[in-house]
């Protein structure tokens, strides 16, 4: 099958050795990948790598067979990224935050007027439901909400941007278990709410191996080195404790 | 439910619609022959005269302008951190339980506080006679006040618990304050006295264009007598000396933030201090400015009762200050908003460096001079003295956007571009959204500041109460600036408050430490 995002020879330098190092691999539509690795293994940087926030030092990175930097702008939106941080714009409303998914189609008197009267709400609600949250909350100030509504409001704005692959950056961190299983429902394209269209196409990283049921693949960082790529199923505890090994 | 939301962004970039009226205005009175000469100053800019004439004399301006605001600076401070003491309720409570003498004290300064140090600097003119006391006097009257206002306001906003448990423990009330309270206040006084001083040379140059010695007079006559490449000579040395002070200022903050302990600060800025006074003296005295000659005293008759009837019925009160606050909103349209609309429209790294010079530029010219130039091509009206005020403060707020946004990170911004969103948009979400609340605070207190500076303008632009004072200055006329600065000082403290409370509002919804902010502005 065509790959849709691919990585040759990415390499990124760090203050203390390399972030990543000749990291080659790629996905093809409808896969789902775990991206599992100890913290500061180079998960979050191959994510920033892949979505063209953050240029390697040498390689590349192909989307759709060209290079992630000759895309135009408004095509980067195929490209969705679930931030750990999460990066909601705290200054505005849940409807705010949601549209901002939406710049990438959108002109700028479009974001200007987005600013001063929240546009296409039937869109936004869509989203919101998607993501499973109540539309209640859609004038609500983004300071006003708890952490597992934020993460949703973040959810509902990766919704909005339809994108064909998504890339989350540790999304189930700090949830409980019944949040954890609905978020991860969504990611993986299992629940559909309404009209909105969720592509298969998953890279997440995690820290939870229990979970790993749930991808077709696995791949393991560790010191920014691909140590594990393989299916799921050959996922046992002598590969995971390879690749969470300290060195 | 509102669905209606004046976003802090929004907020930002809605003043920018003051252009529109005040540019209708100017373009259609707009005269050929002018622009012209417009065109002339411009391009005097890449070739300054380079007589040795016309630089010896620039040159001589400059070392009087900068001594004068170097003396001015350090008494001011000294005296304002005094006077800031003296009027900190957390001093007043701690060493007499009561805090009214603080409350009355601060009362008392705000009067000399709302007067435009260009306002002090013609009574005094009035007072003293034509003496280089004048200039310094001026500054330091509201200069002194504005840092004990700052100084008390921190002192006063500080943490008390640990002050608290000091003196719980038995401390002495003197001791105590200083314990507590001199480490966290030390690199804030610091970081505000090098804004002070960026001050205190814009204030010696302008008054130099009203007459008062130094760069601003020549400024003044070159743009008289229409000798562009001369006022350029001026202008560009100094944009050297604005310059330098501006990097030395950020030099010294960020090596503070660095590593500097409070006692090596405290040291250093008194070391520095003692030398530049030590300077300053010697070198106007060097520059045939003696500030030891006597000072002769011309007391202002003081008007009776039915003069000042009369001036209050004769003069049209409504007009000058409707006009007045007209000019003030234009103008702070202008600054506030434009800013942000031009970095919107090219937020490009080349885009911001290329509005950064521009702005740089603005902050350069003081307004009268600018207004002047604009005179030349344009009739006087209240739109062409909001262009001269808005865009000297335009090159203030730009060049505090533009830090604010270099400070703050860019992983919104960066999410935005990675998921799509064009540069226009990404930048005004992911960079102007989170700085719009700290912006909103600087444009409060900008504005105040603007307020105060019509008088600036008005006086040449024939416009405000600021041109009415000076007409009455002009014709002796006591009774009327005896009113004209009453009412200007009391418009002044209602646009204080106001944009104290607006500040607040704003600071309240950052998260950026509100003494952070206080500073910048």
């Amino acid at each position: 099958m065509t790959q849709i995002l691919e990585l040759r020879g990415v390499k990124v330098y760090g203050y203390r050795g390399d972030r990543l190092s000749n990291i080659d691999l790629t996905i093809t539509p409808g896969e789902r990948i775990a991206l599992l690795g100890s913290n500061g293994a180079g998960k979050s940087t191959l994510i920033a790598v892949a979505n063209g926030s953050l240029t390697p030092d040498s390689g590349i990175v192909l989307w759709g067979g060209r290079p992630i930097t000759h895309l135009r702008q408004h095509q980067r939106q195929a490209i969705g990224t679930l931030w750990q941080d999460l990066r909601l714009l705290e200054e505005l409303n849940v409807a705010q935050n949601v549209n901002a998914g939406a710049l990438s189609s959108r002109n700028l008197m479009w974001a200007i007027a987005n600013l001063l009267y929240p546009l296409e709400i039937k869109a936004c609600k869509e989203c919101l439901k998607a993501a499973g949250l109540s539309t209640k909350i859609i004038f609500a100030n983004i300071r006003e909400l708890s952490g597992g509504q934020r993460q949703r409001v973040a959810l509902a704005r990766l919704l909005r941007q339809r994108p064909e692959l998504i890339l989350a950056d540790e999304p189930l961190f700090s949830l409980d278990p019944i949040l954890t299983e609905e978020i991860l429902n969504l990611l993986l394209a299992r629940t559909t709410r309404g009209p909105v269209v969720i592509h298969k196409t998953l890279l997440m990283s995690m820290h939870q191996p229990d979970l790993i049921h749930h991808f077709d693949r696995v791949i393991g960082l560790r010191s920014g080195c691909v140590v594990f790529d393989n299916s799921s199923d050959e996922l046992d505890a002598k590969a995971l404790a390879w690749i969470y090994q300290s060195e | 439910m509102n669905r209606i939301s004046l976003t802090p962004p929004i907020l930002s970039l809605l003043p920018a619609l003051a252009l529109v009226p005040v540019l209708a205005v100017v373009v259609t009175s707009v005269h050929v022959g002018g622009l012209q000469l417009l065109f002339e100053f411009f391009g005097a800019a890449i070739q300054p005269s380079l007589d040795p004439t016309v630089v010896k004399s620039a040159w001589r301006g400059l070392q009087i302008t900068v001594a004068t605001a170097l003396i001015s600076w350090i008494i001011s401070t000294l005296l304002g951190i005094l006077l800031g003491i003296a009027s900190a309720s957390v001093v007043w409570q701690t060493c007499i339980g009561k805090s009214w003498p603080a409350f009355l004290i601060r009362r008392i300064l705000t009067i000399p506080r709302a007067i435009h140090e260009l306002l002090w600097g013609l009574l005094l003119l009035q007072l003293l006679g034509l003496s280089p006391w004048v200039a310094i006097l001026a500054i330091i009257i509201p200069y002194t006040t504005l840092v004990a206002r700052v100084f008390s306001d921190q002192l006063d906003t500080q943490d008390r618990r640990a002050l608290n448990a000091l003196l719980q423990a038995g401390a002495m009330p003197f001791p105590a304050l200083i314990t507590a309270l001199g480490p966290p206040i030390v690199p804030i006084l610091m970081s505000y006295g090098g804004y002070r001083l960026e001050c205190s040379l814009r204030g010696a140059t302008l008054l130099g264009v009203f007459g008062l010695g130094g760069i601003g007079t020549d400024l003044q006559l070159s743009l008289q007598s229409l000798a562009f490449k001369e006022m350029w000579t001026a202008l560009w040395m100094l944009a050297a000396v604005m310059l330098t002070l501006e990097q030395s200022i950020n030099w010294l903050r960020r090596r503070q933030r660095a590593n500097e302990t409070t006692t090596n600060q405290i040291l250093i800025t008194f070391a520095l201090m003692i030398l530049l006074m030590s300077l300053g003296l010697p070198w106007l005295k060097g520059l045939e400015i003696d500030l030891s000659s006597s000072i002769s005293w011309n007391p202002i008759p003081w008007p009776t009762l039915a003069e000042l009837i009369g001036a209050l019925n004769h003069l049209q009160w409504l007009k000058l200050i409707s006009s007045t606050i007209l000019l003030t909103l234009l103008a702070s349209g202008i600054a506030i908003g434009t800013p942000p609309l031009a970095m919107m429209l090219w937020p490009s790294r080349l885009g911001i460096e290329v509005q950064s010079l521009i702005w740089a530029l603005l902050r350069l010219i003081p307004p009268p001079l600018s207004l002047l130039l604009l005179l030349l091509s344009c009739q006087p009206s209240i739109a062409v003295a909001a262009i001269a005020l808005g865009a000297y403060n335009l090159g203030v707020m730009g060049r505090l956007l533009k830090e604010g946004l270099e400070e703050q990170g860019n992983s919104c911004w960066k999410a935005l571009q990675a998921s799509g969103a064009g540069a226009r948009s990404s930048w005004l979400y992911g960079c102007l959204s989170a700085q719009s609340p700290s912006y909103l605070a600087y444009a409060a207190y900008r504005t105040d500041v603007i307020l105060r500076e019509t008088v600036v303008v008005g006086l040449v632009g024939g416009t405000g109460l600021g041109w009415q004072l000076i007409e009455s200055l002009g014709s002796f006329n006591w009774a009327q600036v005896i009113l004209l600065l009453i009412v200007f000082a009391t418009i002044t403290l209602i646009g204080e408050s106001l944009s104290d409370y607006t500040r607040h509002r704003w600071l309240r919804s950052t998260q950026k430490p509100a003494l952070v902010l206080d500073l910048q502005s």
